[in-house]
């Protein structure tokens, strides 16, 4: 079987020879699974006992009303255990990896979400888990970081490079060049080599086939379905569904930073900086200098600043069956806050970006069009960014507090002080 | 023993442009017969620790692609009789254009082009415009591939086949087993000039080595002395450069 697998002109599987064999066997492996009941039956399960799926399709009649255009709809993937829709692959792959025989599973992750979600599905299924991440992101992620911890998964910091998402990439496939007899390396976007883009957009299309299914049962007729996109696996498989049609409209939101400059974002279907580029084992559209180097990427969200975006992604934003827009960190912000206020729920960084897309979009639409946008992930983690901005003197005041606590040595499960 | 040919990995511009021509002239001095010239690429991500930070920190001083064909045009001027393989990653070469690169290479003396992950059956015309252009272009091959993969790439009949010697990434040490040797054997068959590499430290490894190949690869090791030595100024760095290179070219008979 073949493992070079195209999107238009993006996609393939651009490895060096190393990796190769594991490649292939994963390829073999997962056709196989997927045309087994047994193992369908067992994704199926997991999914309803263990993610907790469906996910609820939750009406936004609060904050639609407030933003006073489209009516918005909220795919609710923050519920999915370990609170984003990460575990929907994680767990499927790990359950793959186990029916291959593997003992050890290796991911890479930037907001923790697909760590977090990784760890869970190895300690659930009973397989040894590490998880590398960038050195960066292990400090604005600490909550995601000790849960993954909890979970029995060791983290290993990286200090290379950026010491982001990206970084992190490398040293798994590092670590999977010389490692997988027994380790499966467990890809959490929809990008990387051939199989992983086709695999983590079926495990993540449960989504966007729920979403359907949700939205028939109330009588909607969608007009435009939102994601925001790093790599891209919640997007993909929230649209997959829908991409060989005609409709609804799909948008993807990427990371718009600070500013339009090269180095303030990480947006690669919009603007002029980024190119086409074959980088991390894929061809697809890069942030790279010059030289093609890979360049520094800036978003107040760990999980939207990897410089690539998914193959498939790529394609379908140049043949123009997807519009993707970038939203600044402030707008991000805001939608943070705006949901939070009308609705009670409070998105993830990264979901939010796809959320400030959504009041965009809905705002230039009648009152009975239907925006449904995916919060892929809930904004708990979060809370060590956003505290900063939205209430910076109490969470000086908390901190403070906190360090000299621990750094007295009081019992700091006592309120008021030692024992 | 006979001399052993040793094909020595060079990160272009590490851990300066001077220590870097100071580290060749001590690798040719210690007699080897082809330099592998590394350009330093942001993910370099088949490479191992000392290399991948090798290429950090060349990046963080402003190194471009530019500045690495200058070094190999003086490496050409300097040695005439060492041949320069560039190796490097796909998106340095993709984004100027996969011919625009092979061209530039050929104006710069370059012999041959080895991207481990442009592979022989995806490679994006880079065969194809080396052949045009009489660079040998040196497909990687893996101890991991399959029987049927390895005639595919033998049918190919390429110049050079670079033999990674183990799974995993460079910079660890290599045993060279009955494994090793079947895989290098298997190889054969492609009637190219194989040069074998991955973790060689030792004058042991590479007298090991040798019968089995055309030129025995050295990277990290290199690159680890060029790192130690370089705050010790360039002659120490040609001189532990050179001790070394000279004992993987000459192991001591046992």
């Amino acid at each position: 079987m073949s493992i070079h697998r195209y999107f238009d002109r993006f996609g393939g599987a651009y490895v060096a020879e190393v990796l190769r064999r594991p490649l292939e066997e994963l390829d073999e492996a997962f056709a196989a699974a997927m045309a087994d009941r047994a193992f369908l039956a067992e994704l199926d399960t997991l999914r309803a006992d263990f993610i907790g799926r469906p996910t609820p399709l939750l009406h936004a009649a609060n904050a639609s009303r407030e933003n006073g255009g489209a009516q918005i709809y909220i795919k609710m993937e923050g519920l999915a255990h370990t609170g984003a829709h990460k575990i929907n692959n994680a767990i499927a792959q790990a359950l793959l990896a186990k029916r291959m025989g593997k003992t050890r599973i290796i991911a890479e992750t930037g907001a923790g979400q697909h760590g977090l979600a990784t760890a869970s599905a190895c300690a659930r299924l009973g397989l040894e888990c590490t998880v590398y991440m960038g050195e960066v992101d292990v400090r604005r992620q600490q909550p995601n970081v000790a849960a993954m911890e909890l979970y029995g998964a060791t983290v290993v910091p990286v200090l290379s490079g950026s010491r982001t998402l990206k970084d992190a990439i490398n040293e798994a496939m590092r670590d999977w060049a010389a490692s997988f007899a027994d380790t499966h390396y467990l890809i959490g976007s929809a990008l990387g080599p051939a199989p992983f883009p086709d695999m983590v957009r079926t495990f993540q299309s449960v989504i966007g086939l729920e979403t359907e299914a949700q939205a028939a049962e109330k009588g909607l007729k969608i007009d435009a379905l939102v994601a925001c996109v790093g790599g891209g696996s919640n997007a993909i498989g929230f649209f997959s569904p829908f991409i060989d049609r005609a409709s609804p409209r799909l948008i993807g939101a990427e990371a718009g930073g600070v500013g339009p400059a090269t180095g303030e974002n990480a947006v690669r279907m919009t603007g002029t900086a980024a190119s086409d580029g074959i980088i991390h084992g894929y061809k697809s559209r890069f942030l790279v200098d010059s030289d093609g180097q890979v360049a520094e990427t800036r978003s107040i969200s760990a999980g939207l600043d990897y410089p690539g975006i998914g193959p498939q992604l790529a394609a379908l934003g140049e043949s123009g069956r997807i519009e993707f827009t970038g939203i600044s960190d402030s707008d991000a912000l805001d939608a943070v806050k705006f949901f939070a206020r009308t609705e009670g729920v409070i998105f993830a960084l990264e979901s939010a970006h796809a959320g400030a897309a959504a009041l965009a979009e809905a705002g230039k639409l009648p009152k009975d069009a239907v925006v449904i946008v995916n919060m892929s992930g809930r904004g708990d983690k979060d809370i060590f960014i956003t505290s900063p901005v939205f209430r910076p003197v109490q969470w000086r005041d908390f901190l403070k507090a906190e360090l000299e606590r621990l750094e007295s040595g009081m019992d700091i499960h006592v309120f008021g002080g030692k024992k | 023993m006979t001399k052993v040919p040793v094909m020595a990995h060079l990160v272009a511009g590490y851990t300066s442009p001077e220590i870097s021509l100071e580290a060749a002239r001590g690798l040719a001095a210690g007699g080897v017969s082809y330099f592998e010239v590394q350009f330093p690429f942001s993910d370099p991500s088949a490479d191992g620790k000392a290399i991948q930070t090798a290429c950090a920190a060349v990046l963080s001083g402003g190194w471009r692609v530019d500045d690495g064909f200058a070094f190999v045009e003086t490496l050409r001027s300097e040695f005439p009789g060492i041949p320069v393989f560039v190796m490097t990653y796909a998106n340095l070469a993709y984004k100027i254009g996969i011919s625009a690169f092979v061209e530039r290479s050929f104006r710069s003396g370059v012999s041959g082009l080895i991207i481990p992950d442009l592979p022989f059956d995806a490679d994006e015309g880079l065969a194809a415009a080396c052949d045009a252009k009489g660079i040998a272009c040196v497909p990687v091959a893996a101890p991991s591939m399959t029987e049927s993969r390895i005639a595919s790439l033998a049918a190919l009949r390429r110049p050079y086949v670079y033999a990674a010697l183990r799974s995993g990434i460079t910079g660890s040490s290599t045993s060279i087993d009955d494994g090793t040797l079947a895989f290098l054997s298997s190889l054969k068959a492609s009637e190219s000039r194989i040069l074998g590499g991955f973790g060689i430290r030792s004058g042991d490894q590479s007298g090991a080595l040798a019968p089995a190949v055309h030129a025995v690869v050295a990277g990290s090791v290199f690159v680890d002395i060029i790192r130690e030595k370089s705050g010790e100024g360039g002659e120490a760095v040609r001189l532990a450069v050179q001790a070394k290179a000279a004992e993987l070219s000459n192991p001591v008979q046992r």
